[in-house]
């Protein structure tokens, strides 16, 4: 029974984080109707940056984080500009087949500068409340909060959590409440219309990258918390966010959050108490699920096909 | 694709005939300057040879992809995962059953052929990025079958080893130029097979689903058949290349099966001009002999990662970019 509580909120965690990238999937496939394959790869190179940012320039973890925010909403919009911009009247099939080249490009990129040996964020950089750990012969346990039955939940991964649903719910007033939450609104239900409207499109795009990118950098740099920095991180991880996304729905933020933290309740339990190596094929079956028996996923609009 | 006979389709045809002809006789060739001190950086014959044979593996995988990518337009991302079954197939009757080549190739097509429908069949409705999705995530199960399911292959990791050659009177199949006659006629089979069907009402139903699917639909084509029939030639042209591939590899493993190899076969369709036959193997020859060409030149001296995957990722931006129809003049 505590190994299950443990696992559950191991499983919110991970969800919590799936839910971060997944928004910056559903965006931008709202806006654009494109699978942005290079979405997994701007998570890892948010935890890569953030940790160069820390070990080779001495900045401490509070800037790190937001500066690594920033350059990787820099690289969303760079991606959009260079690859995206000019395909947008092309067909679709070239599109997705620029992300994926995107997606090779920057994964072997990240294999290039940082190596694809495992890394982690040295102990010593990160803030003190991080570093949880149980004391065997006092039984002290320190910045962690004891759960019933013996486990424990570090503080680390209630700070996960908790900047998780402050992130959701700011992206969720900036998308009902402010100028460029409606005019991305706009673009989503019809691109043509806004521009004529008089909204600038090409801006709303470059700004919807942007902000998924940066959330996509906080959750890159979340999973380096706990897990090691690899250079194919973002391709799994990546893959199942875009299940969790197809799951709740594409193109629905709400159900994007919600379909992150299923996912990765389902992962952490089926690894569990099924098996360790269908990890990954968990999400896989739940997405390939959706697609075939509802393909407008959970809290998605009904329609016929998805083209 | 020329029927003309003319000195240069002639001269081409009988090269590739006797190319381990040619191979042996530059070795021979190589050894004989060695003798007078002159050294030619040229790498062994049988070398090459095994890079060619690979690349008319790639060279079948491309053909068979461009059925359902170039002719009916839908973008598989897990077209490995029939080389995979193929494979396995294969290399587990071969290897642990004692079954004989000849044998296991036309189960391992068949089962190909099985899965590709047992695939296709849920996916009918579903177009662009979703099909994508489904076919990605289908190759990545099946490579997470072979890894885990030991009681299956015998081995972690799906390690299968010493898949034997095959036999025919008595003889053994295990030499380079052996193979590079087998997958000759594998691929002539499989290039004539795809050409009659392009050039078929079959063919002609498929450039219309491309094209529009419910004006195809529309004009009387039964579409999902059609694209059911697409999905099942292309994966048997799959299963034959991993049940060659597992005899000529003789160990295979799951990391030979791996996702970023869909992409690399994808990669080959694009290069070539999705939608044709000879593009699509003028791709595979590229890319699939790049890789080994590159090899010493590149990737030794960059210790750290595999920049060949960095060159295709860019090859595939550019082409979209400014040449979406590929190295084929014929515009997209």
């Amino acid at each position: 029974m505590a190994q299950l509580l443990e696992q559950f909120i191991n499983g919110l965690v991970l969800g919590g984080i799936y839910a971060l990238i997944a928004v910056g999937y559903t965006m931008v496939y709202g806006i654009i109707q494109l699978i942005n394959f290079a979405h997994g790869e701007i998570f890892m190179f948010g935890a890569y940056l953030a940790l160069m940012l820390i070990t080779v320039f001495n900045i401490p973890f509070w800037i790190a984080l937001p500066a690594s925010m920033l350059l990787c909403a820099m690289l969303g919009m760079l991606i959009d500009l260079v690859a995206y911009r000019p395909l947008r009247d092309a067909p679709r099939l070239s599109a997705l087949i620029t992300a994926i080249g995107i997606s090779l490009v920057l994964q072997n990129l990240a294999r290039m500068i940082w190596s694809a040996r495992p890394q982690q964020f040295p102990t010593e950089t990160l803030p003190g409340f991080f570093v949880s750990e149980v004391n065997i012969q006092t039984g002290e346990i320190l910045n962690a909060i004891p759960l019933p039955g013996g486990g424990i939940l570090p503080y680390r991964d209630v700070f996960i959590l908790l900047l998780a649903i402050v992130l959701m719910i700011a992206l969720n007033r900036l998308i009902h409440l402010t100028k460029i939450g409606k005019a991305m609104r706009a673009c989503a239900q019809n691109r043509v219309a806004s521009n004529l409207m008089g909204i600038r499109t090409n801006q709303v795009i470059a700004i919807t990258f942007a902000i998924g990118s940066a959330l996509g950098a906080v959750a890159g740099i979340m999973v380096g918390l706990s897990e090691n920095i690899t250079p194919t991180m973002g391709y799994y991880k990546g893959v199942a966010a875009f299940a969790a996304a197809v799951l709740g729905g594409i193109g629905n933020i709400t159900g994007a959050m919600l379909g992150g933290i299923i996912i990765g309740l389902a992962e952490v339990l089926g690894a569990g108490y099924i098996s360790g190596g269908y990890r990954l094929a968990i999400a896989y079956i739940i997405m390939i699920a959706v697609i075939v028996i509802r393909p407008s996923g959970l809290l998605g609009k009904s329609t016929a096909t998805r083209a | 694709m020329k029927d003309k006979l003319t000195l240069k389709n002639i001269i081409f045809g009988l090269l590739i005939c006797f190319l381990p002809l040619l191979m042996f006789g530059i070795d021979d060739f190589v050894a004989f300057l060695s003798q007078y001190g002159i050294y030619l950086g040229w790498p062994g014959g049988e070398y090459m040879l095994r890079i060619i044979v690979r690349a008319g593996v790639y060279m079948m995988l491309a053909v068979g992809l461009n059925i359902v990518c170039g002719f009916t337009g839908l973008l598989d991302l897990g077209y490995v995962c029939f080389y995979l079954i193929g494979g396995y197939t294969a290399g587990i009757l071969m290897a642990r059953l004692g079954v004989s080549y000849w044998f296991a190739l036309p189960i391992a097509v068949l089962h190909g052929t099985l899965w590709g429908l047992l695939r296709g069949a849920p996916t009918l409705r579903l177009t662009g990025d979703y099909f994508a999705i489904v076919t990605f995530g289908f190759a990545e199960l099946f490579f997470r079958i072979v890894r885990n399911e030991q009681w299956l292959v015998g081995a972690p990791n799906g390690q299968l080893r010493g898949i034997p050659s095959p036999t025919l009177f008595g003889i053994t199949f295990n030499q380079n130029w052996h193979n590079y006659y087998h997958i000759l006629i594998l691929l002539i089979l499989v290039v004539f097979i795809t050409y009659r069907l392009q050039h078929s009402r079959v063919g002609r139903a498929w450039v219309a689903i491309r094209e529009d699917e419910q004006a195809a639909e529309s004009m009387g084509i039964n579409v999902s058949r059609y694209k059911s029939l697409a999905f099942a030639v292309s994966a048997a042209i799959g299963g034959l290349s991993g049940a060659f591939i597992a005899q000529f590899q003789v160990n295979i493993s799951a990391p030979f099966f791996e996702f970023w190899e869909s992409i690399l076969i994808l990669c080959m369709v694009v290069l070539g001009g999705m939608g044709s036959i000879r593009g699509a193997m003028i791709g595979a020859a590229i890319l699939g002999s790049l890789g080994e060409i590159l090899r010493p030149g590149l990737i030794i001296p960059y210790q750290f990662g595999n920049p060949r995957y960095l060159i295709f990722g860019i090859i595939l931006i550019l082409l979209m970019r400014f040449r979406p129809g590929g190295l084929s003049l014929k515009k997209a």
